[in-house]
């Protein structure tokens, strides 16, 4: 499986041990972001990072583990109340000239809205490259609502290929 | 005699504390999570048999049904169609996958990603009550919306879909025992106080620093974000 190594920014020491053993160079870049293009894959750096901050990730995902129908209408269900309690805690925000409340209501939307997301990860959505995830993509740009992003949409499509059989 | 926090499981035993649980003030916080003294269970007693009503959860047996009437189906069921899934969904879909670009460096298509997100945000009908009252009782019945949820996850052997069910049912429990202290004590409770969110599971904690794990989900405190939108 190729591999292509990601530093992530916020754990680097800047120990710089990277930039001594890439062969290639990439890991030597004005914005501290490895140079995908040029990276090979290889792991040296991620082994000689003294601080763990590079990681190889690979470049094709493996499928997402399946889920079944029964699974997932019961978590979509629970996305439809999470989302609808976030809509109220919106609206109380809206409404109120209580700065305490007013946080206090934009923070739980904010949980609602990780705890709807999470559930949408475990009801087939793991994975933007999944054929779920392409599958509606697909179904919202062949027969779009009003004002969908299509372009966007088809975008996403051609730049995030399927890593699994896409069923028809 | 032992008591435990029903939201991140912290164990207060009264012989090591010296002292008795009912003598704590009500104002008495959990020293790991911040829940309320109320959201603390004596040890020996069993949770309660989650109630037969079913309450709320009607609705997921009827919606249950309409994917049943769905043509074609792969091994998982749900693909595709859009039509099937509420805006109010297809925000949480979008958002979630946008996270999941964010987390493969993919920082381009997470932004394609949100934009069809906030499309379908917009367009989610606004709430028709704006009431915390209304919140508070939906959040209590949630308890056994999670308790079904967790049958479901539990007979089809879904570990990812059972971890789902613990972290949510435990952030929204504390939630639920945040508005009901907010209905009760009002204002006071948060002046001076930041709120932080866990931007990985949702937790939300009352204090002047975040606490050093989320209690929930066990990340550092710089996963945590302060809210500011009010502040402005």
């Amino acid at each position: 499986m190729k591999k292509i190594a990601v530093r992530n920014l916020r754990l680097c020491t800047k120990d710089c041990l990277c930039l001594y053993v890439c062969p290639v160079g990439a890991t030597d870049t004005e914005n501290s972001i490895i140079d995908v293009n040029k990276c090979i894959g290889c792991g040296d750096c991620a082994d000689a990072c003294p601080s763990k901050a590079i990681s190889m990730v690979p470049v094709t995902y493996p499928p997402q583990q399946q889920k079944t129908e029964k699974v997932c209408a019961a978590l979509f269900n629970m996305v439809k109340q999470k989302s609808e309690e976030r809509k109220v805690a919106l609206a109380v925000a809206a409404q109120t000239d209580k700065a305490g409340l007013k946080a206090l209501m934009y923070a739980f939307a904010k949980s609602e809205q990780l705890i709807a997301e999470d559930l949408m990860r475990e009801a087939g959505f793991m994975l933007p490259q999944s054929a779920n995830a392409h599958k509606l993509l697909r179904s919202l740009a062949d027969d779009p609502p009003e004002g969908f992003p299509v372009k966007t949409a088809l975008e996403l499509l051609k730049l995030l290929p399927c890593n699994e059989p896409e069923e028809n | 005699m032992k008591y435990v926090c029903r939201i991140c499981g912290y164990v207060y035993e009264e012989d090591a504390e010296g002292t008795p649980f009912s003598a704590l003030p009500p104002d008495w916080k959990c020293p790991l999570c911040g829940a309320a003294k109320s959201d603390f269970r004596a040890e020996e007693v069993k949770t309660a048999e989650p109630s037969p009503a079913g309450a709320g959860y009607a609705q997921i047996g009827s919606e249950e049904k309409s994917t049943e009437d769905r043509g074609k189906k792969g091994a998982d069921g749900h693909e595709g169609e859009y039509k099937e899934l509420s805006y109010g969904q297809l925000f949480a879909v979008f958002s979630n996958l946008a996270r999941g670009c964010e987390k493969q460096y993919r920082q381009n298509e997470s932004k394609m990603f949100a934009e069809l997100a906030d499309y379908f945000d917009k367009r989610t009908p606004a709430a028709d009550t704006a009431d915390t009252a209304a919140l508070s009782a939906e959040l209590i019945k949630d308890a056994e919306r999670y308790t079904q949820l967790r049958a479901a996850a539990d007979e089809a052997a879904d570990r990812g879909a059972a971890r789902v069910c613990v972290w949510g049912e435990k952030v929204t429990a504390m939630l639920s025992s945040l508005l009901k202290r907010y209905i009760e004590e009002g204002e006071d409770m948060l002046s001076g106080n930041g709120i932080w969110v866990c931007s990985v599971c949702g937790f939300v904690y009352i204090g002047d620093a975040p606490p050093a794990l989320c209690p929930v989900c066990k990340v550092p405190e710089w996963k945590f974000e302060k809210e500011r939108r009010a502040t402005k």
